[in-house]
């Protein structure tokens, strides 16, 4: 989902990892074929249903959840404390998470179904999920009346304004750059140019990039169409700002919040206590519930910890849940085997798609020969079992994920999906054609206990096939920053991408992109194909989405099975686990994890 | 007296300069820039640079370094997150809170875990060594002695998963670890805390019980003491009043060491039972490159460390009367 959000996951990936040393704990595959089978009908259903909602879709309330009731509190067990809570600050999973209970934007994620799976887009504090006349280059969005913030002041178009012009200013930097960069329409960060002091001296969006003719209209202006407009607007990031209440800087440890909560004690690191927001309205809000009177937040508990005292189901951990931890992997193949366990669970995808990369870079690796042999050679199993079996990863095809627009289950080039032991005499062959038998490969691997776990397996496949393979070990903690180098020595390693809403937009321009190769950046194969090139231009034109997310599986396709960049390797998984009464229960595959909006107390 | 006090708290500034140094030096040195931490999905050199700036980053490190004294010392009005009061050690690059703030907040959990813990190894540690010194060569020293053995051997990260597992989430004997503030409910304080001074205990009461037993039989052999049984003294007064206090400067020194560390911030223990105190914010502080908050944790556990040693050494004076410090 995020690329600061993978940076903290590969860190805190450490203090994970040593939950799991603490009991020991890995293994191997569970016959989890009804899991699967369940997670991927979910996924489909879900990529499948997402559309672009009008103004009956976008009228609140939300339906209620079957059997909810209201009142009581819910404990919710984090692993990591909010480092952001100021929306523009926002962009990993877990504060997106807790965003969906504080912050609304002009759009949102509907769901359509009961069971909480089925979503479209559509207009959250707007009427709609927005109206274009010519193309995507223009989108128009009306405010809905009587919305508010938690200090009763009315939302207005000042504040969508203040909202979109400070993500100018220098201290937001953690954020998504989408809009900014449609909005100066330019790549990076030049996009600061457009106002380099955000809104505060003086100075303003000019009306032929933001316009805000009355109270409640806001209306965008790019010069090349972005059909994916509703879709960003969704993102925690770009949820409303209060202009009267912009504190700037401290904005982001006391926002003034939108969304059915507010926050009424978060001390960092230790806990937080979310409270109603008595100024929100449900009619004016097609997508979230407030069933529960408060939200008590614990921080610094481990996967074991949170999914121990869970499966105890004692206490007030009756009414526990864990937003974004999961059901840690020493438990996770018990718990699913459980019934009564299990039908405490939730399970699904997260975005994250993982690949070996290929570093294009190294002349060694330029022969094409000697990718197939990589792409062959390479086993897929040792990777699943590290993380906990097939409960927790998925053989991946390509990079495109199953929850997102386009993802093609029937693509399986070098055929991981029906061998993932992978084929070292077909590898073999492919090298001595290459005449490159024995031939090093500098495998860069992270050192937490599942990188040794799943690089010894994997160095031993590929030796298999005839390759020299010299494992690198690299700390954890500075693991993407040692692989994004573009003088980097290793040939292999492995890393993982999760899309920012369910289009392939934003997974492969960013990976793939010859033109945005540099240092620090995420084109970690280093791939640079002129076809691949001119085709995300194309592609990024594209305003259907249907024919949008057909090209972007054709790119990724041409990328893996043509070019044989990188080698993909799974689609991660995850389990989650609450209390006995805790109600409402839904895995959102959009949020990557249990939706708190439907939660209510038993 | 005061004059040694004097020259061991200019000592110890000396050193906690000397560390801040080498803090400083070994951030620099790794292999990690925290503002790619900060950069974002589609961070880029422009972005990082603009980061680099924001943090202060893109100053010489020796500039650096003399803004962060001064800061410490003066405190500074220079932060956009909003004024620093000494001591300064500014705001955290991964959180925005103020370091000093987030230390003082962290500090009570810290303190109770150490206190407690500490109160229970010590009575448990001492009492059975000394225990098994007065029964020396019975079944007692003998189970008191491998007991301890077998104990300090093992480790919290063993022990606390095991005694989480058997006491709290199996038999729910006792309530799930967690801070709770003392004045607020000294009941939920207690009780959400005795698992992780149990483990503390078990652990360092071995190590004191080893120490204690072999302190007292060591001055049991003294001759002062021998001159005292020999002088018809009761074996129950001769034990307390001459060898128990000679035993002491050993103890004295170990538990010194061990309360400067354990105040520090004891790392394993809040990690394994989710506490949120001093060991679990520099875990914190190395895992997000956050060098404020690193240079703040390291001084303070410094602090602690150095000023129970002072604490330490003056105490030697009371309990032998031949140590004179000055």
């Amino acid at each position: 989902m995020s690329r600061g959000g993978r940076h903290v996951y590969a860190a805190l990936s450490v203090l994970a990892a040593g939950a799991l040393v603490l009991t020991g704990c890995s293994k191997g595959g569970s016959d989890a074929s009804d899991n699967n089978k369940q997670d991927k009908e979910n996924a489909a259903r879900q990529q499948k249903s997402i559309k672009f909602g009008d103004a009956a879709d976008s009228t609140g309330p939300a339906p209620a959840v079957p059997g909810a009731k209201s009142g009581g509190s819910i404990e919710v067990l984090q692993r990591d404390s909010y480092a952001h809570l100021d929306p523009a600050q926002i962009y990993v999973s877990d504060e997106g998470s807790l965003a969906t209970l504080l912050h609304r934007g002009l759009t949102g994620y509907k769901t359509t179904t009961a069971d909480g799976k089925g979503h479209e887009v559509v207009g959250d504090l707007a009427t709609d999920s927005g109206t274009t006349t010519d193309g995507g280059k223009t989108w128009k969005y009306t405010l809905k009346d009587g919305i508010k913030f938690a200090d009763g002041t009315p939302i207005t178009s000042a504040d969508f304004r203040q909202t979109f012009e400070r993500l100018f200013a220098s201290y937001i930097n953690q954020g998504p750059t989408y809009i900014q960069q449609w909005l100066a329409d330019t790549a990076g960060a030049d996009y600061r140019k457009l106002l380099p002091d955000g809104p505060y001296k003086g100075k303003h969006l000019p009306s032929t990039v933001l316009e805000t003719p009355d109270a409640k209209t806001v209306i965008f202006h790019f010069k090349t169409a972005h059909a994916d407009l509703p879709y960003a607007l969704a993102m925690a990031g770009y949820a409303v700002v209060s202009a009267k209440g912009d504190t700037q800087v401290k904005y982001d440890k006391n926002p003034v919040t939108s969304g059915p909560y507010k926050i009424q004690s978060f001390k960092s690191g230790k806990s937080m206590v979310l409270v109603k927001n008595t100024n929100w309205d449900p009619k004016t809000d097609p997508i979230r519930h407030q069933y529960v009177d408060q939200f008590n937040f614990t921080f610094n508990q481990q996967f074991e910890t949170s999914t121990k005292a869970l499966l105890a189901d004692s206490g007030a951990d009756q009414t526990g849940i864990s937003f974004n931890n999961q059901v840690d992997a020493g438990n996770l193949s018990s718990v699913l085997k459980d019934p009564k366990m299990k039908s405490r669970t939730v399970s699904g995808y997260q975005p994250y798609v993982g690949q070996m990369n290929i570093n294009n870079s190294h002349p060694a690796m330029k022969d094409k020969l000697v990718r197939e042999a990589i792409a062959y050679a390479l086993p897929i199993t040792p990777f699943l079992r590290a993380f906990g079996g097939t409960d927790a990863m998925e053989v991946a095809g390509g990079t495109i994920s199953p929850t997102v627009s386009g993802y093609n289950a029937a693509f399986d080039p070098f055929g991981k999906k029906k061998n993932p032991a992978g084929d070292p005499v077909k590898a073999k062959a492919l090298l001595k054609k290459a005449g490159k038998l024995n031939m090093k490969l500098t495998f860069g691997y992270t050192n937490t206990p599942e990188g040794q776990q799943y690089s010894t397996a994997m160095a031993a496949g590929l030796k298999k096939a005839g390759f020299n393979v010299q494992r690198q070990e690299i700390p954890a903690e500075t693991y993407y920053d040692q692989v994004s180098k573009l003088d980097n020595n290793y040939d292999i390693f492995h890393t993982a991408w999760g899309a920012d809403w369910p289009s392939a937009s934003t997974v492969v321009p960013p990976l793939y992109d010859g033109r945005v190769i540099a240092d620090g950046a995420q084109n970690y194969s280093q791939v640079n194909d002129p076809k691949v090139n001119a085709d995300i231009d194309a592609a990024n034109k594209i305003t259907d989405p249907v024919k949008a997310a057909a090209a972007w599986e054709k790119i990724d396709e041409y990328l893996v099975k043509d070019l044989v960049s990188f080698v993909p390797t799974a689609y991660y998984k995850q389990t989650q686990i609450a209390g006995s009464k805790v109600g409402g229960l839904v895995y959102d595959d959009v949020l990557g994890g249990v939706d708190p909006r439907r939660l209510f107390v038993k | 007296m005061l004059r040694f006090l004097v020259r061991r708290f200019l000592g110890a500034i000396v050193i906690l300069f000397l560390l801040s140094i080498v803090t400083f030096l070994l951030f620099f040195g790794m292999p990690r820039d925290p503002g790619l931490l900060m950069c974002g999905k589609t961070c880029n050199p422009t972005s990082l640079a603009n980061i680099h700036h924001v943090l202060g980053l893109d100053k010489p490190i020796t500039t650096q370094y003399w803004i962060f004294l001064k800061n410490l010392v003066m405190g500074s009005n220079g932060f956009a997150q909003g004024p620093c009061p000494a001591p300064c050690f500014g705001y955290s690059y991964h959180t925005n809170d103020q370091v000093w703030a987030t230390l003082i907040d962290r500090l009570p959990t810290t303190i109770s875990l150490t206190l407690g813990g500490a109160f229970f190894f010590l009575l448990i540690g001492l009492g059975t060594g000394l225990l098994a010194a007065w029964k020396r060569g019975t079944l007692i020293d003998k189970t008191a002695t491998a007991g301890a053995m077998v104990l300090s051997s093992m480790q919290i990260y063993f022990l606390g998963p095991l005694a989480l597992a058997l006491l709290v989430y199996q038999t729910h004997l006792f309530d799930k670890p967690a801070y709770n503030n003392f004045t607020a409910n000294p009941v939920s304080w207690f009780s959400g805390l005795i698992i992780p001074w149990v483990v503390l205990s078990t652990i360092f009461a071995a190590q004191y019980t080893r120490m204690a037993r072999s302190a007292m039989i060591e001055q049991l052999q003294e001759e002062h003491v021998r001159t005292a049984k020999a002088k018809g003294m009761s074996r129950r007064y001769v034990f307390f009043r001459y060898a128990w206090r000679g035993s002491l400067i050993p103890i004295v020194t170990i538990f010194g060491i061990d309360l400067g560390a354990l105040l520090g911030g004891a790392i394993i223990t809040e990690y394994t039972f989710s506490l949120p105190g001093l060991g679990n914010l520099a875990v914190q502080a190395v895992f997000f490159s956050d060098l404020p908050l690193l240079l703040g944790v390291m001084i303070f556990s410094a602090t602690m460390i150095l000023l129970f040693n002072i604490i330490v050494d003056a105490c030697y004076a009371f309990i032998d009367p031949r140590v004179r410090l000055a």
